[in-house]
């Protein structure tokens, strides 16, 4: 009986489950936030691992895009836009869902999955 | 009369004196709500920033309310919770207004903010408002029982075993320690008074479990679904005045000590650490009665409220009463 | 026989051309709640005739999010629908994905390797367990108790976790490709998911006493919002509420896919824990809470027997798009949701994108048991009771009758003169 009270007693003095953001706010400069941390004069909450095989935003490697299309072909969201002079391919990271699925089929490896994920900004680009 | 313009003068420093504090307990409050969630939880300040955000909004009346009852409702609010605490002792001091009326006045000047609530709701004209505003008539109707057995009682110790004359008057109430008066039954019977009083606290200061009244999840705010901004700033205020207000009756009835007796302390330094204990006190009996049974116990129907607080707790207060009563007539 | 006639009767009840009462009721009155609501999480109304705090009568509003996801099916080739089928609901997407695999599968007589059968399994029921979980938190939220949703979000998080490393993705995982899977679950992997596994077997002990002991959560959920087995299999009820009145109803047992018919899952009915059945809501806290700990077991029991090779069909997404386009015909693939049956309907055309694509989403199954559960019980309970078959809007909204500010309202004989109007021009698309 009450087994979430006893439990919310003991939460009570422990550390909260939430995962911390590495700042509470934007630092003005990353590098002397950096230089500072390994002064040992500000903390930084250390980041959660990213697991292996994370699929986070897409990297475009352009040298490497032979223009096959094949992109195109399996994107769910028309995330790529073909370039006809170029024979390259255009990327919306706006409408990208994260599948993966040109990563997986890209011929040539032109296209990787990277380990960033915090992409919110104010550009719509 | 010199004194009488002096409690007029100080007026204003206890209203915003009690509001700062209020505020600041809803900060502590929360925070320590979400540290038993595993949350991080709102910075303390966080009360005073919704403050003064609703204050900056834009205050909305509904077209089919009674304007003239849904804007005053919010004021008439307030106002009797800040009179309130012109009637608990604070800080270890006598309350400002002792003389001008007792524990009586108290118990109804603390109906005020629920029926103004009651009425606000009802003027809004909205359902949800409507069904709210009932629910909060029943749920008063149904606390205020057990809550007048357990005040009447303690001050009916007080004035029985007492020398004092005004025995009702919260002034001299909290200058003596009900616990010493009574024997090992009494202090049973007390126990039990308190702990009715301490579960009475959600339901009159309106947290979960006894918050049907304003239950987001079934009514979307109930009584409060038609407030906004400046409206909704001042019951904010109000409700948590109120919670003050009552823990520091609770405060002056069961845990009335002071601690500068014991630490020998005198002039300054006594009235400092008595402020400071009289905080901790009203920090313990915020803890126990709001926050913890805030987040350990689910939301009640208003059926099974009304079954609790006029079976359970009433049963419960009149218990102790007997207990008290037997304990008294064997003293005399 | 029986259930025609009770649907029949409760259209009978909705019907909006029958004349509404002249003589105004005093005692009564009706409260809408939605389709914007904080007790809702998608929108669906309500409207309530209520006497003081019971409800006397329901009636519910739908289509609030429709999003033409069907239409823009037919617009894309199989490979894209996958991702597409994902985003129905961002609950069960493996359940939708899969299913559509299932059914494209069913129509072009693709084999899936026998491994990846078993990955789908292990997907298929760390989504079930996370969706219980989930739900569990989301029921005692509607109860007003938000510590045990902290709680049990917490509790989720580790199965966010052991999906987020297997798919690389926490919610929308995009592993499912028509004829097997796209990930393998490696070696080095197992431990990880076995760890998870031990620590939902024990978390789960006190999981189900902070649920099925706690007084307050019973007195809320103990004979409310009860369907009878007799109204479940009337109204087709499907997945755990049905399970929760005692219809032993489960997909994985009647019509085994992927896996399952190497296990043995038998449909779990709340007798297996209480020894009787109410079909109120505690039993179906009951029912989500056993299948967690039986998702459990299917998953290690999966690890021990998942054979080794390859996971998938056809590597070349194009040679697959190819074979695909030059297939015809039309297939069903039927699978359990965590809320219940979900089935997919493909047609295919030897074209690039399939010509119909429909989808029976289990909540659409689930709505009309609303009814009786609502019947008769208090305001409070509202919530509590609508959330207690985890309805999915989003899944279920498959029409939109909205004609800018115009309101119209179809009846019976619009609707089916509309569907035949329908069915006669797909007939000249195609030909016949």
């Amino acid at each position: 009986m009450f087994e979430m009270a006893k439990e919310l007693l003991k939460q009570l003095f422990r550390k909260p489950f939430t995962n911390r953001f590495p700042s509470k706010h934007v630092p003005k400069s990353t590098t002397k936030l950096l230089k500072n941390v390994k002064e040992g004069m500000a903390k930084v909450n250390r980041p959660v691992p990213i697991p292996e095989g994370f699929r986070g935003k897409i990297a475009y490697d352009k040298e490497k895009c032979i223009g096959c299309k094949l992109c195109i072909k399996v994107c769910p969201a028309n995330c790529y836009d073909f370039l006809e002079k170029e024979r390259k391919v255009k990327y919306h990271l706006s409408r990208c869902t994260f599948c993966a699925q040109c990563v997986d089929v890209c011929p040539v490896n032109a296209l990787t999955s990277t380990k960033e994920f915090l992409l919110s900004d104010y550009k719509t680009h | 009369m010199i004194e009488a313009l002096q409690a007029i003068a100080l007026i204003p420093v206890v209203a915003i004196v009690g509001i700062f504090i209020s505020l600041l307990f809803k900060g502590i409050d929360r925070i320590l709500a979400a540290r038993m969630q595993a949350r991080i939880g709102p910075p303390l300040s966080q009360p005073f920033i919704d403050v003064k955000k609703l204050f900056m909004k834009e205050n909305i009346v509904p077209k089919n309310s009674v304007k003239w009852l849904f804007e005053i409702m919010p004021i008439v609010s307030l106002t009797a919770s800040l009179v309130v605490l012109l009637y608990v002792p604070l800080f270890g001091f006598k309350p400002l207004l002792d003389g001008y009326g007792d524990l009586i006045l108290v118990i109804y000047l603390f109906a005020i903010p629920s029926l103004a609530m009651v009425l606000g709701g009802f003027a809004s004209s909205s359902r949800y408002a409507t069904i709210g505003a009932q629910r909060e008539m029943v749920t008063m109707l149904s606390y205020e029982f057990p809550l007048a057995i357990s005040i009447i009682a303690i001050a009916w110790v007080i004035s029985k075993t007492g020398t004092c004359i005004p025995a009702f008057s919260l002034g001299t109430i909290f200058t003596i320690p009900v616990w010493g008066l009574v024997g090992p039954i009494g202090f049973l019977g007390l126990v039990l008074l308190s702990l009715v009083m301490l579960f009475v606290m959600p339901g009159e200061i309106g947290t979960v479990p006894f918050d049907a009244p304003e239950a987001e999840t079934e009514i979307g705010g109930g009584v409060l679904t038609e407030y906004s901004g400046r409206n909704l700033a001042l019951f904010y205020i109000s409700s948590s005045v109120k919670t003050i207000a009552f823990a520091a009756l609770i405060v002056a009835l069961i845990i009335p000590w002071n601690i500068s007796n014991i630490l020998l302390l005198g002039g300054t330094g006594a009235i400092v650490a008595d402020a400071l204990f009289f905080l901790a006190k009203l920090f313990i009996v915020v803890f126990v009665g709001s926050t913890f049974v805030r987040v350990a116990i689910a939301r009640f129907r208003i059926t099974q409220i009304v079954k609790i607080y006029w079976g359970y707790a009433s049963l419960a207060a009149l218990f102790g009463l007997l207990l008290i009563a037997i304990d008294l007539s064997w003293m005399v | 026989m029986n259930s025609g006639k009770i649907i029949e009767k409760k259209y009978r009840e909705r019907k909006p051309d029958k004349p509404v009462k002249k003589k105004r009721d005093r005692k009564s009155y009706s409260l809408s709640i939605g389709p914007i609501h904080p007790a809702l999480k998608e929108p669906v109304r309500f409207d309530l005739k209520i006497e003081g705090e019971k409800v006397v009568n329901v009636d519910f509003e739908l289509s609030q999010v429709h999003r033409g996801i069907e239409w823009a099916g037919t617009r894309r080739n199989p490979v894209q629908i996958i991702y597409l089928a994902e985003r129905i609901c961002g609950i069960c997407n493996i359940c939708h994905s899969a299913c559509f695999c299932i059914a494209v599968e069913n129509i072009a007589g693709i084999g899936v390797p026998a491994r990846a059968h078993y990955i789908r399994t292990i997907y298929g029921e760390l989504e079930r367990m996370h969706s219980h979980i989930l739900w569990a938190g989301v029921a005692a939220h509607e109860l007003g108790f938000d510590s045990v949703m902290y709680y049990t979000w917490k509790v989720r998080e580790k199965v966010m976790d052991v999906m987020e490393a297997l798919a690389g993705n926490r919610i929308t995982k995009g592993i499912m490709m028509i004829g097997g899977v796209r990930r393998d679950i490696k070696e080095k992997q197992v431990p990880m998911l076995k760890e998870a596994l031990e620590y939902y077997k024990k978390g789960f002990g006190k999981l189900g006493d902070i649920f099925l002991k706690d007084p307050v959560i019973k007195s809320r959920t103990v004979d409310t919002g009860i369907l009878s087995k007799q109204d479940g299999l009337a109204l087709c009820a499907v997945g755990p509420t049905a399970r929760a009145s005692g219809i032993k109803k489960d997909v994985r047992q009647d019509a085994a896919y992927a896996a399952y018919s190497d296990l043995d899952v038998k449909a779990i009915t709340p007798k297996n824990l209480l020894g009787e059945v109410k079909g109120d809501v505690f039993d179906r806290i009951v029912v989500r809470l056993l299948e967690v700990k039986q998702s459990v077991e299917i998953i290690e029991e999966c690890l021990k027997q998942m054979p080794k090779g390859k996971i998938v069909y056809e590597e070349k997404i194009p040679k697959l798009l190819a074979e695909l386009r030059s297939v015809e015909g039309d297939g069903i693939g039927r699978i359990e949701a965590p809320r219940g049956e979900v089935i997919h309907y493909v047609k295919l055309v030897g074209e690039e994108s399939p010509f119909c694509w429909k989808v029976r989403a289990p909540t659409y199954n689930n709505l009309l048991p609303w009814g009786p559960m609502l019947m008769g019980e208090q305001v409070a309970d509202v919530p509590i009771i609508a959330a207690s078959t985890d309805p999915c809007m989003s899944c279920t909204n498959r029409a939109v009758v909205t004609d800018g500010n115009n309101e119209e309202v179809l009846d019976n004989e619009a609707m089916r003169r509309l569907s035949v109007e329908k069915t006669n021009a797909l007939k000249r698309r195609v030909g016949r």
